[in-house]
């Protein structure tokens, strides 16, 4: 009994194991006899290939490098940049232009760009010296058309510089010349060789020109949505409430009311839709760009304006025609992160590249002076974040945080040192005590003398644990802003011998500047003002509640400014300053505020009372006192810019306990305040 | 926005089953099993003794066949196959050799050759590409299939490892679809990344019988290595129509600019070799070549600079001697030298590469990832993704024709650029080049951009090194201007029930000449705000908000009644600012509209003894933060803080009722890299922090709190954002000699 009852439940350990074993394993056996279906609804996905691992690779091994080779250029039947143009004359100096003179009589713009060339720091006088041979076509309008010039040489290093689309016939042949022209078709278009111009109107700025019509960042609450490019000219507005693709003649729907704004008048909406297809669509581009109105293109067939350099989507939308339902949703719903930044780049690429003819032509030399630099060209953010490529010089340096302008980009921050310029004029006195307190200053690198006039050199200078460097010579006052090879900090203050200045005034100063590197940082201001009554521009040195310049006499900036002063402004404004010393102050902040657009900032200067008079017996008085040049100065270098870039502050920064009635034991910069 | 995710984001459990294939849990599951007959083998045997010999050994033979078959059993389930069937459960299991024989008829149709005329709006049907909610393209990839011709004869080989790498790549990613009929894209299965493999005519024949062929609309070719002897074309030779091709080797003359894509030909060693990263800096080479099989004219001009310039140019041949079994692919030669290929590669600073028969190259790939800069010598060559990679920060591209200046040229290049353009070559290799896989998805990204060009990726994206991403900063509103003044400004006073308090403060600031509508945000849901008739009448329009909650978010919540640029936030108690006060704040956030531009100004500090940030609100000479309780913004700055605000601190700060002010300042300092402006000397407020009575005890609570704020925020944000400054801003003759009665805000000044 017992030892049956031990056998059944032996037995049905036995069998349990059993159903077990022929579980698990037919369950196993099962699997491998079956290819496992694919659950339903999952993606069929690529197989995994069981022999996956032993597939030959796409190019045997020892078969890549032994490609015979043989040097034959792919060639074509059209032309680029390695092929068709001679870089080896622009070695040495860079790019130089010569411009063929007009054969006949020329028009008034015609005359006006072709002295703008020449006054550019591109432009030279003999042909065989120049790298670049350029042809100006540009009164198609009066009917004339250029002939051949002598220097033709089948084209070969030449522009062919086409500022309207030209009703000329081709009356000779192009051969290797580039072609810079107003939207030129994406099929006729030779990438990295011809350059993509806009297509500016009749009555554009030769210079200056007017800025961007954006006051303010973010859209206005309730603006339109859309605004439509007309064919007759003009713009309407949209209204997108309806789910119509307002701009497809295909939608039967009508695109709600809309708004219609004939003439020339700029459009007020977030997106302008621009035709892709007639040529002069892309006149409408660029007033879309000016207006902040985001532009759409659809489906274009011409190149965008400078294309080479300029990356369009940060300032425009390139879609698709045939969508229009989705594009018109993908702007409802795009994000105003994405708005505001499109926004806001229109308005800089319009005024650095756009608002007129010379930045057009300078752009154009520009993108070419590029391709000759090659590795030493304009990195991409220096072309497409503010100031521009016009206003950054490549020459002066091609890393990003050399520049005043890109610190927030690169993440980097300005150095904690500057060098001190002082400029002595004459009567010649060593400026010992200005020295001393510069010395002082625990931000100071170096002192530089600009020594700069009749008198002889001193014999010795103050002791201090300075480098101190004299430069000697008489000089011209624009020498003042010369990049001398012996600054190494970024950081300049430019001093005059007969300022004054305390130690802890130069290091709240500096401190200061190292917040707005970019920005000229001064004692003294002066401010320029709307003259009704002499229907021009005037300046003041009086105290006032605003300001719009500092003067340079003790100011701090960065020392790309001197590059820039030297190397970009046109000579005739120089020249003007040497004439006019007063002028350079006027013309310094001039620059800075056309590259900044902004205003400079001043910090307080304590000195009321003459305690610091230099031991000068001939000086004006006991400190500089800021002599009002001629007007005639501010409105000359108005009208060399083309426009007023000054713009006026109504602040000044102080240290944060500044004259508090609170202890002098807390204050950091205490002798700022003394009497 | 450079600001990490939150701590444990990514955080899994590791032995949570969840899913039934889950590798984790078949593991536990096998080991309950295994104990389990163990036990059992311990109570078998115990019952055996008892029994007759005969049916003991029978017993015993049983139980171990049964032991044995139940332990290779679980072995077999549960073992190395689980693993492999867990991850590929939902993917068939096949040979290459078993797949479906197409043949192709002599006779069947050719594809035009290539259009080279094409562009996107031209040859691609976008339609296919419908509406897409997250504007990603649907790409279908044809099952693979061997064709042969008439004879029986294949037409190519099936497929390489590197093509299966490819289709396997797009078949993960996010773009595949396995309906057709969805599909945007078509990828045929059809290997055509080396011309030399396959059979011309039938390839192309194969291509033009896929199901959805149609003259190649929006069909999508993989080729590197194109052409062949004796003129090697720089595009695939397959007539093609009108699909895209993604080729390596390009010349301007075949490249159909926006719509083919120029790839990178692969190097296969690139996974056979792990070549660590090497900082930039000088290198013992200053430029070497390492080509092979280059033509005698490039070798006699790269060795005349050899001999020009010494030590530091090295030119590398292949080697002639090399012992059996030495790889020569992997061995460069100069004289009797032996070099490492394509370690060498990494002694140099820049590398030649020069145009072969092909002007695509794989050892430009082997250059990159040795941090070596290419020196890219192939006239008309378009460089691999150059629609959107910027290949003048990580190379140097010299005209053949200017071979011989090629050293000075690149002897102008100041030392900073070219480590600059060592860490770009790196990197570029590292995100494009790398694998199969990162050609395959920077390819359909490319595609992707061109058709939903609204959300395409940025010039940053693609080209920033991950160290520079996230060091940078771009500023929302970077445009530098002005705003004119007769914008005004909108305030907006975030009130709970002093109903006397915010009466007085609404009657103050409607005196500011510049104020354009004035906003109270009532948060108080248990009391109705006061009646019209009680309200100060105001010379401009005054709204009220009333909210849902009572949250502190609300005073930053983008409301569409705001219609000026800037925006004041202030108190319902903050009444002892003057008009003058007020109106010069604004001018002040004029000049700096990308601003926080406050009253009462703070500090944050470092405590070197806790190891942690400290609020501080002494009167220092420093100020890192102003508080919202009167400041002015940008309103954009709303809408950051209610739809962007990093990890949980909206959250956090409704539910503490604390710290909006703080995080709006981190928030501001972040996304702008800028500080904040504290304007006019005033410094005494009847602020939120001494509003207990006895203001000791709470005030040090409230210090800590505070504190703690700065704390969770910057852990947060994964940085400080807060940036110190010394200054403050005043009116330009504020205490200057001069009489007060022609000064422009003569009514600043106070504590």
């Amino acid at each position: 009994m017992q030892s049956w009852r031990r056998r059944k439940s032996l037995w049905l350990a036995l069998s349990a194991s059993w159903l077990l074993l022929v579980l698990l394993g037919g369950f196993s056996l099962l699997r491998l006899a079956l290819p496992p279906r694919p659950r339903p609804g999952a993606p069929q996905g690529w197989p995994r290939w069981l022999d996956a691992e032993l597939l030959q690779s796409f190019s045997q091994a020892g078969e890549l490098p032994e490609d015979a080779a043989s040097p034959q250029a792919p060639h074509g039947d059209s032309c680029n940049w390695g092929a068709c143009f001679d870089t080896s004359k622009c070695r040495g100096n860079g790019l130089k232009v010569f411009v063929y003179p007009a054969s006949g009589p020329i028009s008034e713009t015609h005359h006006r760009i072709l002295a703008s060339i020449e006054g550019s720091r591109f432009h030279t006088f003999s042909p065989a010296g120049a790298c670049l041979l350029l042809l100006l076509s540009l009164d198609a309008q009066t009917g004339e058309c250029n002939s051949m010039p002598l220097q033709w040489n089948r084209g070969r290093n030449h522009l062919v510089l086409r500022l309207h689309p030209a009703p000329c016939p081709k009356t000779f042949q192009l051969g290797q010349a580039m072609v810079a022209e107003a939207s030129p078709t994406v099929d006729s278009f030779r990438p990295g060789f011809d350059v993509a111009l806009p297509f500016l109107p009749e009555a554009h700025p030769l210079r200056g020109g007017a800025p961007g019509q954006l006051q303010q960042h973010s859209p206005q609450p309730g603006i339109a949505l859309l605004a439509l490019e007309e064919e007759r000219g003009g713009w309407r507005t949209a209204d997108t409430g309806s789910s119509a693709c307002p701009w497809d003649a295909r939608c039967e729907q009508d695109p709600g009311p809309g708004q219609t704004q004939r003439g020339e008048t700029l459009p007020n909406a977030t997106f302008c839709l621009i035709s892709g297809h007639r040529p002069e669509a892309a006149s409408r581009f660029l007033q879309a760009l000016q207006a902040g109105c985001i532009p759409v293109l659809l489906s274009p067939r011409w190149e965008l304006p400078f294309s080479e350099v300029i990356d369009w989507t940060k300032a425009a939308i390139v879609a698709d025609e045939r969508l229009p339902l989705q594009v018109l949703a993908a702007l409802q719903e795009m994000s105003p992160a994405r708005v505001l930044a499109l926004r806001q780049q229109t308005q800089f690429l319009w005024d650095a590249y756009f608002s007129s003819v010379e930045k057009v032509i300078h752009t154009t030399l520009e993108v070419i002076q590029d391709r000759i630099f090659g590795p030493s060209a304009h990195p991409s953010l220096l072309w497409n974040s503010p100031p521009g490529a016009l206003l950054a010089l490549s020459t002066f340096s091609t890393s990003p945080q050399d520049f005043p302008f890109y610190h927030l980009q690169q993440g980097s921050r300005p150095e904690g040192r500057f060098s001190a310029l002082i400029w002595v004029g004459p009567p010649g006195q060593p400026p010992l005590k200005l020295i001393q307190a510069v010395a002082g200053s625990q931000h100071c690198a170096q002192i530089l003398v600009l020594w700069s006039n009749e008198r002889p050199l001193p014999s010795s200078w103050p002791e201090t644990a300075m480098p101190l460097t004299v430069i000697d010579g008489h000089r011209k006052v624009s020498d003042r802003f010369f990049p001398y090879s012996t600054i190494r900090t970024d950081a300049i203050l430019s001093l005059d011998a007969r300022s004054s200045l305390s130690t802890s005034e130069v290091d709240f100063a500096f401190v200061v500047w190292q917040s707005f590197p970019e920005r000229m940082v001064g004692f003294l201001t002066s401010s320029h003002f709307w003259d009704e009554a002499h229907g021009g521009w005037g300046y003041t040195a009086e105290r006032t509640n605003e300001f719009s310049m500092v003067l340079t006499t003790a100011a701090f900036y960065h020392r790309y400014y001197h590059t820039l002063f030297t190397h970009s402004l046109p000579k005739a404004l120089r020249t003007l300053a040497d004439e006019a010393p007063t002028c350079v102050d006027v013309l310094m902040n001039f620059l800075v505020a056309a590259v900044t657009k902004l205003p400079p900032i001043k910090v307080p200067y304590g000195k009321q009372c003459p305690d610091a008079a230099p031991l000068a017996s001939g000086g004006p008085g006991p400190r500089p006192k800021p002599q009002a040049p001629a007007p005639d100065c501010v409105n000359q270098i108005a009208a060399a810019f083309g426009h007023m870039p000054l713009l006026s502050s109504r602040l000044r920064l102080d240290p944060v306990l500044f004259k508090d009635p609170v202890s002098v034991q807390r204050k950091k910069y205490r002798s700022l305040e003394k009497p | 926005m450079s600001c990490a995710s939150g701590p444990g984001g990514g955080l899994r459990h590791p032995l949570r089953c969840q899913e039934p294939w889950d590798e984790e849990c078949e593991k536990e599951a096998a080991c309950v099993i295994m104990c389990a007959s163990v036990k059992y083998n311990i109570r078998g045997p115990a019952l055996i003794p008892r029994m007759k010999t005969k049916h003991r050994i029978y017993y015993i033979t049983l139980f171990s066949i049964v032991l044995l078959g139940l332990i290779a059993t679980g072995m077999f389930q549960f073992w190395p196959h689980s693993i492999e069937s867990s991850n590929d459960w939902n993917v068939e299991k096949r040979s290459v050799r078993d797949v479906p024989v197409v043949r192709l008829p002599a006779d069947s149709p050719i594809p035009e050759r290539g259009d080279l005329s094409c562009r996107m709006h031209t040859c691609f049907d976008v339609y296919r590409c419908g509406f897409n909610p997250k504007n990603k393209i649907k790409v279908y990839i044809y099952a693979l299939k061997k064709y042969v011709d008439d004879f029986g004869i294949p037409v190519s080989n099936t497929i390489s490892r590197e093509y299966n790498e490819l289709l396997t790549a797009i078949s993960d990613s996010d773009y595949y679809t396995d309906d057709i009929n969805r599909a945007c894209l078509f990828v045929p299965s059809i290997d055509v990344l080396n011309q030399n493999t396959l059979r011309i005519k039938e390839t192309a024949q194969a291509l033009a019988q896929l199901s959805r062929w149609d003259r190649g609309t929006n069909h999508l070719l993989f080729n590197m290595l194109p052409g062949g002897p004796p003129d090697y074309n720089t595009a695939l030779d397959v007539p093609r129509d009108r699909a895209l091709l993604a080729g390596g080797g390009f010349s301007t003359w075949t490249y159909r600019q926006g719509y083919d894509v120029s790839i990178p030909v692969y190097s296969p060693l690139s996974a056979a070799v792990d070549l660590p990263e090497k900082g930039p800096g000088p290198r013992r080479y200053f430029l070497m070549s390492s080509q092979v099989g280059l033509h005698p004219e490039y070798r006699e001009d790269l060795e005349a600079l050899q001999v020009k310039h010494g030590e530091s140019v090295l030119v590398l041949d292949k080697c002639t001697n090399l012992s059996e079994g030495v790889l020569s692919v992997r061995k460069r030669c100069h004289k009797h030298q032996v070099f490492d290929y394509p370690q060498v590669l990494q002694e140099a600073t820049f590398c030649v590469v020069l145009r072969g028969a092909r002007l695509g190259q794989a050892m430009l790939s082997d250059v990159l990832q040795a941090g070596c800069v290419p020196v890219v010598i192939a006239d008309s060559y378009i460089l691999p993704f150059s629609e959107v990679l910027d290949w003048k920060r990580a190379s140097v591209v010299v005209p053949e024709e200017k071979m011989s200046d090629m050293y000075s040229i690149l002897q102008s290049i100041p030392q900073r650029q070219i480590e600059e353009m060592q860490r770009q070559a790196r990197w570029f290799w590292e995100a494009y080049f790398q694998s199969i896989k990162a050609i395959a998805l920077a390819t359909l990204q490319i595609i992707n951009d061109r058709i939903y060009p609204y959300a395409a990726i940025s010039y940053e994206e693609w080209n920033d090194p991950p160290a520079v991403k996230w060091g940078s900063v771009s500023n929302p509103l970077f445009l530098p201007l002005i705003p004119p003044q007769s914008q005004g400004f909108t305030a907006i006073v975030l009130t709970y029930d002093r109903v006397e308090s915010l009466f007085r403060v609404i009657t103050e600031v409607s005196k500011v000449p510049s104020l354009s509508k004035l906003l109270v945000v009532w948060n108080n849901q248990n009391k109705n705000p006061p009646e019209d008739s009680l309200w100060p009448k105001i010379r401009v329009p005054l709204k009220v908000v009333r909210t849902a909650e009572n949250k502190l978010s609300n005073r930053f919540f983008p409301y569409d009644e705001i219609e000026t640029e800037a925006v004041l936030a202030i108190d319902d108690d903050i009444i002892m600012l003057t008009s003058d006060e007020l109106q010069f704040g604004y001018e002040v956030w004029r000049e700096f509209p990308d601003r926080l531009v406050g009253y009462p100004g703070r500090l944050h500090l470092w405590d070197h003894e806790m190891n942690k940030w400290k609020y501080e609100s002494e009167w220092t000479n420093e100020v890192s933060m102003v508080l919202t309780g009167a400041a002015f913004y940008h309103k954009y700055f709303n809408y950051l803080y209610t739809y962007k605000m990093p990890g949980d601190i909206k959250n956090w700060v409704d539910a503490h009722m604390n710290c909006e002010d703080i995080a709006m300042n981190f928030l501001v300092a972040n996304v702008t890299g800028k500080a904040v402006i504290k304007v006019t000397p005033r410094k005494k407020f009847k602020c939120p922090e001494c509003t207990a009575i006895d203001g000791l005890s709470l005030d040090q609570t409230h210090m800590v709190e505070r504190s703690e704020c700065i704390n969770k925020f910057a852990s947060v944000f994964g940085t400080m954002p807060l940036k110190v400054v010394e200054h403050r801003a005043d009116p330009v003759l504020y205490k200057d000699d001069f009489p007060e009665k022609l000064k422009s805000f003569p009514n600043i000044g106070s504590l």
